[in-house]
């Protein structure tokens, strides 16, 4: 009987495969500082964060790059009435802990961990800068080990001055797992072999993609962009706004980098064609007057030139479809075995 | 679509089409690819040059170079015409489907030369427009149709001798067929009017698909002394299209997909489309221009 479709068996024919793919994504600092002299920074009535974007937000081209924000815990001692937007301040602090650290047995909203032992105690992050990725960047997740971050600590930012490197050195090996938001590891000053639990700066949540930071990284220095010099952390945090806040960190940016990652689940359908298969063709233009063009005799090997796969339901539904980049022969002398992956 | 890239190795370039993502998206285990084909959409066989002067290596010179299109994402646009399996190696000649015109439903005229359905009541009894000589079809009563659309499978050669005396290979011979029509415009009917066919199924571009079998004599007859087919004869599909309710009921569609006319001096709305008839065995398919008339 002539046909025109050819069964797949699920134990010869399709198999499943898993792939991490890796993206650079470098961020230099000016986007977020002046290249598009703060049409690209997008700030809210509500004033909770700033959303930075690689295009002037209002173009339809731009591409939201991250949120900045801040806050500090109820135990922290810039917290006060005095404070400007002191609860929303504390508020972004408890929701971001509650998502990235969780609760403990009483119920109650940890504080972020230093060194990422929660259960012993030890240094709290109780005033903290959150850089949030937006999805587009970090895709399934960043890829441990990969983040670095410049930034200025001291000097207005024209100065450039107090550069420090903060990098989540070792985390390929090295990460912790007692998040409710994932995988997430230390963020450290200076080299490698600096890391060490007296230089930890921060956290990275690769599948959330955030960053705390902690305060005390500027906390003896200056952190005004120019709107507010001469002022260190501590001052800016108690006097002034999440945003003000949010503008003195990204004028002190010099840039970020990391690899994100993107986890395919393929589906790899091996479609043979045996030599006695697919030989010939229903295109309107294999037959004159019902004769084959491609033959001349009986004795004449039927040709045929593969171009698409179709991949069918049962019901012969077309499901899904692959191109081939050049037209392939197919006879009686070849067989051909094209391997089709639909990634998910 | 652009051209795949064809400087360097092979490649496939493989997505999943509006009805797979439909599929997907239902998350009810519908999306289960199950077998395969091959298509050769862009080949021009005409091309095959079996008398090249350098010798056979260069016979297909001109259609390996063919330049290969994208895959598109709608699922009637791809996999026009399958490659098949026949086992056999010897075969020179293969069937093909026709519409018989001589036999089933004509053009509406010589100068409106596409089958033609008239939608509604007032469009059937204007006398200007269904005029008794012509071919039509009775959207308003379809058994009132004269005659039927008819598609016949054979080898339209004789070289292998006389239809009456030869008969087709059994295993070229088509015993399934499917029909897909813009769900939008039109129904399937059996060939004497008197059975509306459901659909198998109606995708994402509202392309209904009909499955037909030899089975059902309602649709099928022996193919004997036909015109269209000289040589071997397979199987006779005869069906009739009949407007959708909303054609019949409403101008809605032909205003907005349509255009106007006038038929025999009257102002009508009409809309061309296609109905695609495809042999389930052999995977020749045959693309039938058709057209729903309704007067203004």
């Amino acid at each position: 009987m002539a046909t025109t479709f050819k069964t797949l068996t699920s134990t010869n024919d399709i198999t499943s495969t898993r792939t991490l793919l890796h993206e650079a994504i470098p961020l230099t600092g000016t986007i977020a500082s002046g290249t598009y002299t703060d049409t690209n920074i997008k700030t809210y009535s509500h004033g909770m964060f700033e959303s930075v974007y690689d295009y002037p937000y209002l173009s339809s081209s731009a591409n939201h790059v991250f949120d900045i924000t801040t806050g500090y815990s109820s135990v922290s001692a810039l917290s006060g009435t005095l404070s400007i937007q002191n609860s929303k301040k504390l508020n972004v602090y408890s929701q971001m802990a509650q998502v990235l650290v969780g609760y403990d047995a009483t119920g109650s909203i940890q504080r972020f961990d230093k060194d990422g032992d929660i259960a012993s105690g030890g240094d709290k992050i109780n005033e903290a800068l959150f850089i949030n990725f937006s999805r587009l960047l970090s895709k399934d997740e960043m890829k441990k080990g990969s983040f670095a971050m410049k930034v200025h600590t001291a000097g207005t930012p024209a100065a450039n001055s107090a550069e420090i490197t903060i990098a989540d050195h070792n985390a390929a090996t090295s990460y912790k797992v007692n998040s409710p938001a994932g995988e997430y590891g230390i963020l450290y000053t200076g080299s490698a072999a600096e890391a060490t639990a007296s230089n930890g700066v921060g956290l990275v949540y690769y599948q959330a993609g955030v960053v705390v930071l902690t305060g005390s990284v500027f906390a003896a220095s200056e952190m005004g962009p120019g709107i507010i010099t001469g002022s260190g952390f501590s001052a800016v945090a108690t006097g002034s706004t999440i945003d003000v806040m949010a503008n003195c960190f990204r004028n002190r940016l010099e840039d970020i980098s990391f690899n994100n990652t993107v986890e395919l689940n393929s589906t790899v359908y091996f479609c043979r064609a045996s030599h006695n298969e697919f030989n010939y063709s229903a295109n309107p233009t294999y037959l004159s007057e019902s004769q084959i063009r491609v033959k001349n005799s009986t004795t004449d090997n039927p040709v045929s030139y593969v171009t698409t796969v179709g991949l069918y339901s049962s019901d012969n539904e077309l499901l899904a479809v692959a191109k081939l980049s050049e037209p392939l022969k197919k006879d009686p002398n070849t067989e051909l075995t094209l391997r089709v992956r639909l990634d998910f | 679509m652009a051209f795949l890239d064809n400087s360097g190795d092979i490649i496939l370039d493989a997505v999943l089409t509006d009805t797979g993502r439909m599929r997907l998206a239902k998350g009810d285990g519908s999306f289960k690819i199950a077998k395969f084909a091959l298509g050769d959409d862009e080949i021009n066989y005409e091309l095959y040059n079996k008398n090249h002067a350098s010798g056979s290596a260069y016979y297909d010179i001109e259609i390996v170079q063919s330049p290969v299109l994208e895959a598109f994402t709608n699922n009637t646009s791809m996999m026009k015409s399958k490659l098949m399996t026949i086992s056999r190696t010897n075969l020179l000649y293969l069937p093909q489907i026709v519409n018989n015109t001589s036999v089933g439903l004509s053009s509406y005229s010589a100068t409106n030369n596409i089958l033609t359905v008239l939608v509604d009541q007032t469009t059937v009894n204007d006398d200007s427009l269904a005029t008794s000589t012509n071919d039509w079809i009775n959207g308003y009563i379809i058994d009132k149709t004269t005659r039927p659309i008819v598609m016949d499978q054979g080898i339209k050669s004789d070289a292998l001798g006389n239809g009456d005396d030869v008969v087709l290979d059994a295993d070229l011979r088509e015993t399934q067929y499917t029909i897909e029509i813009d769900n939008r415009f039109g129904k399937l009917w059996s060939g004497d009017g008197t059975t509306a066919a459901p659909p198998s199924f109606v995708d994402d571009d509202n392309v209904a698909v009909y499955y037909l079998s030899s089975r059902n004599d309602r649709f099928f007859s022996k193919l004997t002394s036909d015109e269209a087919i000289a040589g071997p004869r397979g199987s006779r599909l005869k069906f009739l299209v009949g407007p959708s309710t909303n054609l019949n009921s409403s101008t809605y569609l032909f205003t907005q997909l349509g255009t106007t006319s006038t038929l025999g001096g009257v102002a009508v709305y009409q809309i061309d489309t296609t109905v695609r008839i495809t042999g389930v065995t052999t995977g020749y398919r045959v693309d039938l221009p058709i057209r729903f008339v309704k007067k203004q």
